[in-house]
């Protein structure tokens, strides 16, 4: 009888911490779902957008596009640019985490350099990497052409693979320091003795960090992994500006391809459809994540 | 797992329905909101505040409207505001708000205005875009008001990009079209004469090529530019936007291909806009350009001593002249204050002002009542342009121009960048152009 | 003695030395940036691109003098309320999901998840109706309501972990000196996940720093936009000015680099501390 008196009460102060934040972000973004939803089933065109009755189509909003070579195409080549973005960031930014963990005197104050390229607007990065990228005067295909690697100048964003790499790279180098800072915290939280327990039991560097960093790092390296996914899954500033999708639909993504059928094509009810695909995915991905968090529970 | 999935749909049409019928509950909190938000904003405010949407009136008893160009305000903004100033001065009854945005910008502000209903009183468009946000219901339909104008006279083609489906949505501010650029020091020196024809141009380009600098610079970009671009190209070889996969239309393709791959052309144009391809031409590298007269205020500032000359974008060898007609149309927007709007657009596009402001910014005064030929005789940049103009074409109009252009641009891209040949690409991009009404 | 000492000096030296190296290879696209804003644009297109500039010029700079108060005032105040508004809502629900049973908590964390799916560009236009419905268009209610959409979520799902890593009996030993709830919460839980506040802090600080959407999309007056508006003006019909762009992006991060900076000191410094060992 106790007991349960006690858990209402808990409940009740832990709905007073959590629920204010629930509620706003259901009135923001809850609205915006329901109403991509919404549209996503309607004839939405340029001729119906500003009338109030649209007919309901069902499905072949989502018919039409998964018709829609370039849609396919996009949906393969955000899967592509997320496992790629998602591998060299969170390795390079494990790499580094674990690098400057260690103690010396520049630590600090260089991986508190590193941070910043996280911190640029993401405009000003994609247009830094486009101009690094170009062919004729690109800082890139100089430094490559004067170390000998290449004979000839890369036409970087001038074809498909070599376009999605660089996308890949700008991301990655946009992320690197997210993941970095993120598993810093996270080894930071891991107390010192467990090492200093490890050792005196003759546990070699390699066994610590299998067995002690990594399982104790495992929340947090799925919380990084999982929002490392929707941060690049949806992502749009950067290809939008860096290389528009091009050339032609190379490096077209979910979310620059729901952009463009919406608002340069006027096509409002597949470009709804278009993001709700991309949220579908993303929606898996979190669902997946909820069962991983169920059995890390210290509570 | 389930049970949370259910109760999240439900959570979430909840919040829906309280977002979209509880206007009232809404408006009571908001009110404070725009309170508090409107004390931090005070300090920016001028006298001349406006909402957008319909016009309200000022303390002075004038009607306050709003007007949203997309000039961007370093160059051409300055002289659109001066107009505007020059027209609030004039009389005593409306006072004009001008507001710069973006291009890209204020057409995303208009397709959000149709749902949500914020549009400004009166806005700039894109001429072929004209129909398509017509279509959308973004503008109000003048036709009335015009016919009674005794002061209308437009040029046909640029009238005609304003009406959607007989009905006139809107009046023309300013034209333009492409012309050849050319760097004279360049061509002195290779000691060749200005190309007029395809074989001129290629031969031109050939000798002009050199490690440093292109022959040729143009935009084939992924967007609406990219079209602009290709289509006097397209036009002079006997081609059509209707018959893409003719000989004519493919001759074109064929010819700009070429001179990509013989290395006259940077294949970088597949990413570059009209302004990159300046900006090429400006720093010595490339002899020549495709551009237009908007680009001459850039050129004075990022190569004031630049020696170069316009010439018509040379023809086929068998062909024509052809250009292509640009510019910007002027509108008034749906639920506006229609009678204050229509007094300004008249004045700013009626004789006198049209010249005046089109001369400025680097455009051609649509009217036929402005001789522009005669206008710039002494100018040996502009009238070239404005010898072409009158037989510019202009582009649709049609309200599914947008998903046209997208057919057209991504061919060139595909050809440009070697994923189609010439073939494949026109006839495809001729099924996506049949299958659009069909959809 | 003085052997493991100079091995450790050694070691120090290397290890600053891979550090420096690291940085310079990373942290060239922003020395690219740097030097490129100091250049003529036609240096910037010239044939072979130059490693330091020929002609080192502040034009591009002092261009951009006239607009900055007005910008930068607008910058502060939508980083700055974004940032108060997401710490105050995103820190507590963090820490009520890691400290208390709470039925439903696998649904608030999907919530939290699946609110942040969505990039900015695609829930522009419904955003926009609320906006308007509320009537706070053209204000800096509007950037700042909807920057903090972006960092709620992303703030709650990375305090999340740290909260339930602090050790409970802290807490408990609160409780039974007569803490409630919320003194327990302000007195322990914040002290002691300080560092990883002020990260969060900072994070959020950086989202609405850096937004350019949402403030284009909803405040259509010059005189209510931010700082990075101002990249759209060098990006016109007139092309790409890269100098422009380059200096402003100096300018941009300038402000988010010395806070960080400085904090980054804190939030190492605190992360190291005893009180999380216990």
């Amino acid at each position: 009888m106790q007991s349960n008196k006690r858990e209402k009460r808990e409940q009740i102060l832990g709905y007073f911490f959590i629920v204010p934040a629930v509620i706003y972000m259901l009135t923001f973004i809850g609205y915006p779902i329901a109403y991509n939803w919404m549209i996503s089933f309607q004839d939405v065109t340029a001729k119906t957008l500003g009338s109030a009755a649209r007919d309901f189509v069902g499905f072949d909003n989502y018919k039409l596009i998964f018709m829609d070579l370039t849609f396919r195409k996009a949906l393969l080549h955000t899967f592509v640019y997320t496992v790629g973005c998602l591998i060299i960031q969170f390795s390079l930014g494990f790499l580094f985490a674990m690098f400057f963990a260690k103690k010396f005197t520049l630590s600090k104050a260089i991986r508190g350099f590193i941070v910043i390229s996280w911190m640029l607007p993401v405009t000003v990065t994609a247009l830094v990497f486009k101009f690094m990228f170009a062919e004729s005067n690109g800082i890139i295909n100089a430094i490559l052409m004067n170390l000998h690697i290449i004979e000839q100048p890369i036409g970087w964003l001038l074809q498909g693979n070599t376009a999605m790499l660089g996308l890949i790279i700008a991301n990655s180098w946009v992320g690197i320091p997210f993941n970095m800072l993120l598993l810093t915290t996270g080894l930071n939280n891991i107390p010192g003795d467990i090492y200093e327990a490890a050792s005196i039991d003759g546990a070699s560097g390699t066994q610590k960090f299998f067995k002690i960093t990594i399982p104790l790092l495992k929340p947090t390296i799925m919380s990084v992994l999982v929002l490392g996914f929707v941060l690049t899954f949806k992502v749009f500033d950067l290809v939008y500006v860096m290389t528009g999708g091009g050339p032609v639909d190379a490096t077209e993504v979910l979310s620059t391809y729901s952009y463009k059928l919406s608002f340069q094509l006027f096509h409002f009810g597949e470009g709804a459809a278009a993001a709700n695909v991309l949220f579908v995915c993303l929606f898996l991905v979190a669902l997946v994540y909820l069962k991983t968090i169920s059995k890390d529970e210290v509570i | 797992m389930k049970k949370s999935i259910a109760l999240l749909t439900a959570l979430a049409m909840v919040a829906g329905t309280l977002m979209a019928c509880g206007s009232s509950t809404a408006s009571t909190s908001g009110e404070k909101a725009t309170e508090a938000a409107g004390n931090t904003a005070a300090e920016n405010e001028n006298a001349a505040s406006t909402d957008s949407g319909s016009g309200t009136t000022s303390a002075d008893g004038r009607t306050e409207i709003t007007f949203w160009h997309y000039m961007s305000e370093d160059k051409e903004g300055k002289y659109v505001n001066q107009a505007v100033e020059e027209f609030n001065n004039a009389q005593d009854e409306i006072y004009v708000t001008a507001q710069y945005l973006p291009r890209d910008e204020l057409m995303k502000q208009y397709t959000i205005g149709v749902v949500s209903g914020e549009l400004p009183d009166c806005g700039m468009v894109d001429n072929p875009d004209h129909n398509s946000y017509a279509s959308m219901g973004v503008f109000e339909d003048i036709t009335d008001l015009y016919n009674s104008w005794e002061d209308a006279s437009f040029m046909e083609g640029s009238i005609n990009s304003c009406y959607y489906e007989g009905k006139l949505y809107g009046l023309p501010w300013g034209n333009n079209c492409l012309g050849l650029f050319y760097n004279k020091e360049m061509l002195d020196a290779a000691g060749i004469a200005v190309p007029t024809t395809w074989s001129e141009l290629e031969a031109a380009c050939e000798k002009l090529t050199t490690d440093t600098c292109k022959g040729l610079a143009i935009s084939a970009i992924g967007n609406e530019e990219g079209t602009f671009q290709y289509m006097p190209w397209l036009l002079s070889s006997g081609g059509s936007v209707t018959d893409l996969t003719s000989e004519g239309s493919k001759e074109s393709m064929s010819y700009l291909y070429g001179l990509i791959e013989k290395g006259y052309i940077s294949r970088e144009c597949v990413n570059w806009t009209q302004a990159d391809a300046e900006k090429q031409f400006a720093a010595g590298q490339a002899a020549m350009m495709i551009n237009g007269p908007w680009q001459f205020s850039g050129l004075a500032d990022d190569a004031p001593d630049l020696a170069y000359g316009v010439a018509k974008v040379p023809k086929a060898d068998n062909g024509e002249y052809a250009s292509v007609l640009g510019g910007e149309n002027v509108a008034i927007c749906t639920g506006a204050n229609v009678e204050a709007s229509w007094k300004f657009l008249t004045w700013i596009t009626s004789k006198e002002k049209s010249q005046d402001i089109c001369k400025s910014i680097g455009r051609f005064s649509p009217r036929a009542d402005v001789n522009v030929q005669e206008m710039f005789a002494d100018d040996p940049l502009s009238s070239v342009f404005a010898e072409v103009m009158p037989s510019a074409q202009s582009r649709g109009p049609s309200p599914d121009w947008p998903e046209i252009s997208a057919a057209i641009y991504t061919a060139q891209q595909e050809v440009f960048t070697g994923q189609k040949d010439v073939d494949t690409a026109m006839t495809d991009a001729q099924a996506k152009i049949d299958a659009i009404g069909s959809k | 003695m003085k052997n493991i000492h100079l091995t450790y000096r050694h070691k120090n030296i290397l290890l600053s030395a891979a550090a420096v190296i690291i940085a310079c290879i990373f942290l060239f696209p922003l020395y690219w940036i740097v030097v490129n804003s100091f250049k003529l644009d036609s240096e910037i297109f010239a044939k072979t691109p130059t490693l330091w500039p020929e002609n080192f010029t502040l034009k591009a700079y002092k261009d951009q003098l006239g607009s900055l108060s007005v910008t930068m005032k607008n910058s502060v105040i939508i980083a700055v309320g974004s940032m108060l508004l997401s710490l105050c809502l995103s820190v507590p629900a963090a820490y009520g999901l890691a400290r208390y049973k709470v039925r439903g908590m696998k649904l608030f964390v999907l919530i939290f998840l699946i609110t942040q799916m969505l990039p900015a560009s695609l829930v522009l236009t419904p955003l926009f109706l609320i906006f308007s419905k509320l009537g706070i268009l053209n204000s800096y209610w509007a950037p700042i309501l909807s920057t903090a959409t972006i960092s709620i979520p992303f703030i709650v799902l990375m305090l999340r972990p740290g909260f339930l890593s602090m050790p409970k009996e802290l807490e408990d030993a609160a409780k039974i000196d007569g803490c409630n709830a919320l003194t327990s919460f302000f007195r322990i839980a914040i002290p002691i996940s300080k560092p990883t506040v002020i990260t969060a802090a900072c994070f959020s600080f950086v989202f609405a720093w850096n937004d350019l959407a949402y403030s284009m999309t909803f405040n259509t007056k010059e005189v209510m936009r931010p700082m990075t508006s101002a990249i759209y003006t060098f990006m016109n019909q007139y092309g790409t000015k890269w100098n422009s762009i380059m200096a402003y992006g100096v300018l941009l991060i300038l402000p988010s680099c010395i806070i960080f900076v400085t904090m980054q000191k804190h939030i190492v410094e605190g992360m190291t501390s005893g009180s999380v060992k216990g």
